[in-house]
């Protein structure tokens, strides 16, 4: 349970209160974190960023979101979207002061949902050997020596595959969008 | 990597690491960020992989360095002073931090240094300050040589230890002179003996070497030390500012921090029990590559394995329970890790280990600890650690935080008194000579007469000599097991006789108050 106490002495620097307010949230940011970066090592750094600045941003504006989970989302979503940003990627900044935290937050919880159920379907409709390679490559995690092995294919092979597979699946989720 | 399919093998490779790619395909062809991107969206319908255990309390102490570093550059930017942007993303780069060194004494010293690096800025030399920020902000790893020595009022130095340090993020392994290897790779940790030809796979916590030292705890509690640039000199071949540093109701001490690199390079402690210590990295490599081999764990050709219950991270409780074959008694606050052996569990608060086991034959504390009690029997008070028993548990809890969680699990747990005037309150006073004192001090500090640290020896002593004034030949006539420990505040002490003609003796540690103090009887009470 945070309270906005907890929150404001936190905000201060207060470690007994900021180690509350980890404990307390790290695992459902990080885990909506980890769904959009995909690595443990970018997921952790930006959970860690997402709360200096969502406390920074306590302090500075002397004020405690009533909804706190929201609001943690929304920044990390704008750190996510800022690291695209600098790569001449499309992501729109939430600004701070005009968000709405809970709708935009829902609205992309709802999206992930809808976003899964597509890839799974999309998935069911690749070529047998390129469903096998994404397969073994990305859900199981094999390297291209052992995917090339299991399936009998040449490295290069399995890479062209790859790389085919991924292009099908994108097309298909880009008609579906 | 010089084609599409190659870089996208490369990025789907590193998300099956859990790295973030070292190519993102974002600032390339589109078509390829879009397939990264589908890459990533394929890998959603995996389980996200979890940091290791910990990370809560990892994080907590990580943002609470960030805010305390945001607040200085906040003051700063109030001042003339500001970063530049490329300043502020290096900074603002997670810090995976860990300067592991090995013994107790060498940690303290760089608990020192590191809390050094985020000092509040406005007494310190402003310059420094950002340049050490900035340095330790970029440190991920090291590899040094850490040399220890010590002199005394008389003026004589002595070399005590020097050892090779290993450190990334939060593994470490540190070498000793005579060759012994101790390794912490997050996972396991050792103890290579090559004199003895054998490894000792030794318990993850309690680790006194990583209790002594963490950056994130110590940064946190040394914000309000005030430091003053003093001089500059050359250390170890280096030009260093050299720094006064003044902890609150502390004694001063002095920080040299290197011109070129900006990092910490020497630290003098304050002259404590005529003893001053002198921490010097004779040399050290920042950010340097680190050969991974060394936080392998490998059983060299030869050796045998001295120790094979070094205990298991398990998740919950019960699970401790079931292996340990006791339930422990908790504290409210949850500990970040817990570590189950056959017969006991460790509960890990990062700067605070509680070590719980089922009390076995009679409670024993220290002869030289001070007492205290707790659950209604004696508390054993012995440096940074309380030890007790209750509900047929023995529980150890050492660390900073020790008195707040032992009185959770204790409620109502008293500490000694050691501002109470117990020798005041003996019939009889001794005179006591302070030079002969002082003598039999420093002949305890060589290793000499340590009976003289424990108070019911000190006691036997005194009182038989006044059965025997002639001296002690033989068995004593009042025997050991007549002299009980009823008062020990860590700095007096009363000890109860049961037969013989004194009924109390009083004594104090005169010279030095700790551990290593040796007890004089400055008082007793005739039967």
């Amino acid at each position: 349970m945070i309270t906005a106490e907890h929150l404001r002495k936190a905000a201060q620097g207060e470690s007994r209160s900021i180690e509350h307010i980890c404990l307390e949230l790290w695992e459902p940011l990080y885990g909506f974190i980890y769904y959009r970066v995909q690595n443990r090592e970018e997921a952790e750094d930006i959970t860690q960023d997402t709360f200096v600045r969502t406390l920074t941003y306590c302090q500075r504006h002397n004020t405690q979101p009533d909804n706190i989970q929201a609001f943690m989302k929304m920044v990390a979503l704008n750190i996510i979207r800022d690291g695209w940003r600098q790569k001449q990627r499309q992501g729109k900044l939430i600004s701070f002061e005009e968000a709405k935290p809970l709708e935009t937050v829902a609205a992309d919880e709802q999206k992930t949902i809808a976003e899964r159920m597509q890839i799974e379907n999309a998935l069911t409709q690749l070529k047998p050997d390129q469903k096998a390679v994404l397969d073994l490559r990305i859900l199981k995690g094999y390297s291209v020596a052992e995917t090339a092995k299991m399936l009998g294919k040449s490295a290069a092979a399995v890479r062209v595959t790859q790389y085919r597979a991924l292009q099908a699946l994108a097309q298909m989720l880009d008609e579906h969008d | 990597m010089d084609n599409k399919e190659n870089i996208l093998s490369e990025y789907i490779d590193d998300l099956n690491r859990e790295k973030k790619p070292e190519n993102d395909c974002y600032g390339a062809d589109p078509e390829l960020a879009r397939l990264c991107e589908t890459v990533k969206a394929v890998k959603t319908l995996k389980e996200p992989a979890l940091p290791e255990e910990g990370y809560a309390h990892r994080l907590a102490q990580k943002v609470a360095l960030e805010m305390a570093q945001s607040s200085r550059e906040e003051l700063n930017e109030k001042g003339a002073v500001r970063l530049n942007k490329r300043n502020r993303t290096a900074r603002r780069k997670p810090v995976r931090p860990g300067w592991l060194l090995p013994a107790a004494t060498a940690l303290a010293a760089c608990v020192l240094i590191f809390a050094m690096f985020v000092s509040r800025p406005g007494i310190f030399h402003t310059d420094v300050a950002l340049a050490m920020q900035q340095a330790v902000g970029q440190l991920s790893s090291y590899h040094g040589v850490l040399e220890m020595r010590s002199h005394n009022e008389a003026g004589q130095e002595w070399l005590v230890r020097q050892v090779e340090l290993w450190s990334e993020g939060d593994k470490y392994a540190i070498k000793q002179s005579d060759g012994t290897l101790t390794v912490n790779n997050g996972r396991q940790k050792w103890q290579l003996r090559p004199q003895k030809q054998e490894v000792a796979l030794l318990p993850l916590l309690p680790d006194p070497a990583r209790q002594g030292f963490d950056l994130r705890d110590e940064a946190a509690r040394a914000l309000s030390y005030p430091h003053q640039v003093v001089g500059s000199e050359v250390i170890a071949g280096r030009q260093a500012s050299k720094m006064r540093i003044s902890p609150p109701g502390g004694l001063e001490y002095y920080l040299w921090v290197d011109k070129e690199t900006d990092l910490p390079i020497q630290l003098q402690t304050a002259m404590q029990n005529a003893l001053q210590t002198t921490y010097t990295f004779v040399s050290f490599e920042a950010n340097t590559q680190i050969d991974p081999g060394i936080f392998d764990y490998q059983l060299p050709p030869g050796f045998k394995v001295a120790d094979s219950d070094p205990g298991q991270i398990v998740s919950t409780v019960e699970e401790a329970a079931e292996i340990s074959g006791f339930i422990p008694l908790l504290p409210e606050e949850s500990p970040s890790r817990i570590l189950a052996f056959a017969s006991r569990i460790v509960l890990d608060y990062g700067d605070t280990t509680i070590v719980e086991k089922v009390a076995q034959g009679v409670f024993e504390p220290a002869a030289n600890s001070a007492l205290g009690t707790a659950a209604g029997g004696p508390l054993e008070v012995w440096g940074e650690s309380l030890r007790w028993r209750q509900d047929g548990i023995e529980i150890q809890v050492s660390g900073a935080q020790r008195a707040a969680l032992a009185a959770q699990i204790a409620p109502g747990l008293a500490l000694p008194e050691a501002s109470r005037d117990l020798a005041g309150q003996a019939r009889v006073k001794v005179a006591v000579d302070m030079d002969i004192v002082k003598a039999d001090q420093q002949q305890a500090d060589r290793g000499s007469s340590p009976w003289q640290l424990d108070p019911l020896q000190v006691s036997l002593t005194f009182v038989n000599l006044k059965v025997s004034p002639e001296g002690i030949v033989g068995e004593p006539q009042i025997g050991a097991a007549s002299f009980k420990t009823a008062i020990n505040n860590g700095v007096q002490a009363v000890v109860e006789v049961s037969a013989g003609p004194v009924s109390k003796v009083y004594l104090k540690r005169l010279v030095r108050q700790d551990e290593t103090g040796i007890w004089s009887v400055v008082g007793y009470d005739p039967r």
